[in-house]
């Protein structure tokens, strides 16, 4: 069986009263079981929550279709239901339930056997850090603990996919980090496939894989991190000190493409699983030192820019770049 | 191996079925109401009259212990129509309370801190949500409605001559189908309140008012105007005109089956609007 998107979107409209949120976004997010994080990223207004809530069949579609997991969102509601876990964004609740009751019911209407709700509440709540308060009322949380408590009850019941809204907001960063830490265990070491919206673009960056960027209900960019940030790698700027005149044609050699822009200025394209330290080799072997090597990449809050329409290119192709120092080496 | 130390692990057996998710939330209903000591009291209060009527069966059935008494008497101790018509009405009014006390719990914790969400994110739905709330609820009022009743009934029907079940097994079934129409109206009623009002103590008042300040506007309406529609909105007469006709007793003046039904089915109508209206998973503002 090929592998199924974990969530399929074709032509998706969705209308609100008398307004039109999603205009027909079409896009195949994930892949199911892959343990893969998928960022969903836009301005306020941009039809995030809406696209989440019709995925969860909150929202019925005007037109077009949403699939999660391979299931029709409206009409297998629940076939989807039953394999994901939901964080919303407010601060939901059942105030007079402890936290081991909170979760053994969220255990149990998702699907697990009583007895093993009641485990599973346990084991959860200890995974994410609530084991001593587990015996309070939810009430009594803090904000972070019922922001906590809130993922414990997406994931009590071993979810395919978990779609997480805004997860870190109002944390401490210690929180967050821990957030985050656990965000990344679930798709690492759970293989749950992770949808996570939220305004913070370095939560994304931290544990996304691929990020789908949405403006005016709109889908204006999807994009795989992972291959991004390896394409990045692939842009050199260098700037030698010595007589390069054989540098360019060198290069060539080594399967790279340089142009010398102006005496000792090169721009470099590498090849797919260059080592850095071969350009370093090359550069000695010509005699030449190296004063500046700077490695391009486009940090998440780039392509969320130019995905926004706010930035043309990444700034002076140098000035967004991580640079290297020379000293410090690769 | 303590939980503590065998971290999370994701859950891959087998799942339980539909059915038994359901069940889920009922069952956490009743341990909730179960839990309130002024419920169990006021339960347990309810039990009163039954046990009252059941003394009055057993006398009404030992001819020898007023054997000396006048004929007037032993009319009066005849357990018919009437006798339940009045059974009725106490343990209506008992349940009402019941419902007044426990109902506003039932749904305004979820909604209070935008639990729905958490609800309909999982393989459940709006109208499996309310059955399952109202569940609980209608096995509540059934503790001091039908099932005592039916007890009675059984009791009378062991201890009459023969003859007397055959005669009369339209009180058994006016007894029962009258219970669960009061029962499912006081329930929709303690729903619908607990679904708009967030404060117990008016909640629990809307619910009291629905029957008796209603049935009150009702009866002012009918004398002031002189017209019949007032009965439209009075959920006593209009379920006591159920229950007398189910009965095959005498129904009361100017009102009729069908006003009873119609004035019925209105109110099931409006409060399962009000509990759609609300029972929301989000809010949508357009």
């Amino acid at each position: 069986m090929p592998p199924q998107p974990a969530v399929e979107l074709e032509d998706l409209h969705v209308t609100l009263g008398r307004r039109e949120i999603l205009h027909g976004i079409s896009c195949r997010l994930g892949i199911s079981g892959s343990g893969r994080a998928i960022g969903l990223l836009g301005p306020n207004g941009a039809g995030k929550s809406t696209l989440i809530r019709t995925l969860l069949g909150f929202h019925a579609p005007s037109s077009g279709r949403a699939r999660v997991l391979g299931f029709d969102c409206q009409k297998e509601r629940r076939r989807v239901l039953e394999r994901i876990g939901y964080m919303p964004e407010t601060d939901s609740f059942i105030a007079s339930m402890t936290g081991v009751e909170f979760l053994r019911v969220m255990g149990a209407l998702s699907g697990l056997p009583e007895e093993i709700a009641l485990e599973k509440a346990h084991e959860t709540l200890f995974h994410v850090g609530l084991g001593e308060a587990r015996y309070r009322t939810l009430g009594t949380y803090s904000l972070g603990m019922r922001q906590l408590a809130r993922l414990a009850q997406a994931i009590v019941h071993g979810p395919e996919l978990v779609i997480l809204d805004e997860p870190t907001n109002g944390l401490d960063p210690a929180a967050r980090r821990r957030m985050l830490e656990l965000i990344r265990q679930m798709k690492d070491e759970h293989g749950m496939s992770v949808i996570v919206c939220s305004h913070l673009l370095a939560d994304v960056e931290q544990v996304c894989d691929e990020v789908m960027i949405l403006k005016d209900g709109r889908m204006i960019h999807h994009a795989d991190l992972e291959a991004e940030r390896r394409e990045n790698r692939r842009f050199v700027e260098l700037e030698v000190e010595g007589e390069s005149a054989g540098f360019a044609a060198a290069l060539a050699e080594l399967g790279a493409a340089g142009v010398e822009e102006a005496p000792g200025r090169f721009r470099i394209v590498l090849p797919l699983d260059f080592e850095m330290v071969r350009l370093w080799k090359l550069a000695a072997d010509q005699g030449l030192s190296i004063r500046r090597l700077t490695q391009r990449r486009d940090t998440l809050e780039e392509i969320f820019m130019k995905a926004m329409g706010l930035l043309r290119q990444t700034p002076g192709e140098a000035a967004s770049s991580r640079e290297v120092s020379a000293h410090g080496g690769l | 191996m303590a939980v503590y130390k065998r971290g999370y692990q994701r859950y891959t057996g087998p799942r339980a079925g539909h059915l038994e998710r359901l069940l889920v939330l009922p069952r956490e209903a009743w341990r909730r109401l179960s839990s309130q000591r002024i419920v169990t009291a006021l339960l347990a209060l309810s039990c009163v009259w039954p046990l009252l009527c059941a003394l009055f069966i057993y006398i009404s059935n030992h001819t020898e212990l007023w054997a000396g008494l006048d004929r007037g008497f032993s009319r009066m101790l005849a357990v018919d129509s009437t006798f339940f018509l009045t059974f009725m009405k106490v343990q209506s009014v008992f349940s009402v309370l019941l419902a007044a006390l426990a109902g506003p719990g039932m749904i305004s914790p979820d909604l209070g801190n935008q639990g729905l969400a958490l609800y309909f994110s999982r393989p459940i739905s709006r109208l499996e949500y309310t059955l399952a709330k109202m569940a609980a609820l209608v096995w509540l009022l059934s503790l001091a409605t039908w099932i005592p009743g039916l007890v009675l009934f059984v009791m009378q029907a062991s201890m009459a001559e023969a003859g007397w079940l055959a005669a009369n097994w339209r009180l058994c079934a006016g007894l029962v189908l009258g219970f669960w129409v009061w029962v499912a109206l006081a329930s929709l009623v303690a729903l619908a309140s607990s679904a708009w009002v967030k404060w117990r103590l008016i909640a629990g008042a809307v619910v009291l008012g629905f029957f008796f300040v209603l049935s009150g506007i009702g009866v002012l309406v009918n004398a002031v105007f002189r017209v019949e529609w007032g009965d439209l909105i009075n959920p006593l007469r209009a379920a006591y005109g159920v229950w007398c006709a189910v009965m095959g007793a005498e129904m009361p003046a100017g009102l009729s089956l069908g006003t009873s039904l119609i004035s019925l089915a209105l109110m099931a109508a409006v409060l399962s609007l009000a509990l759609e209206r609300r029972l929301r998973p989000v809010e949508v503002v357009s």
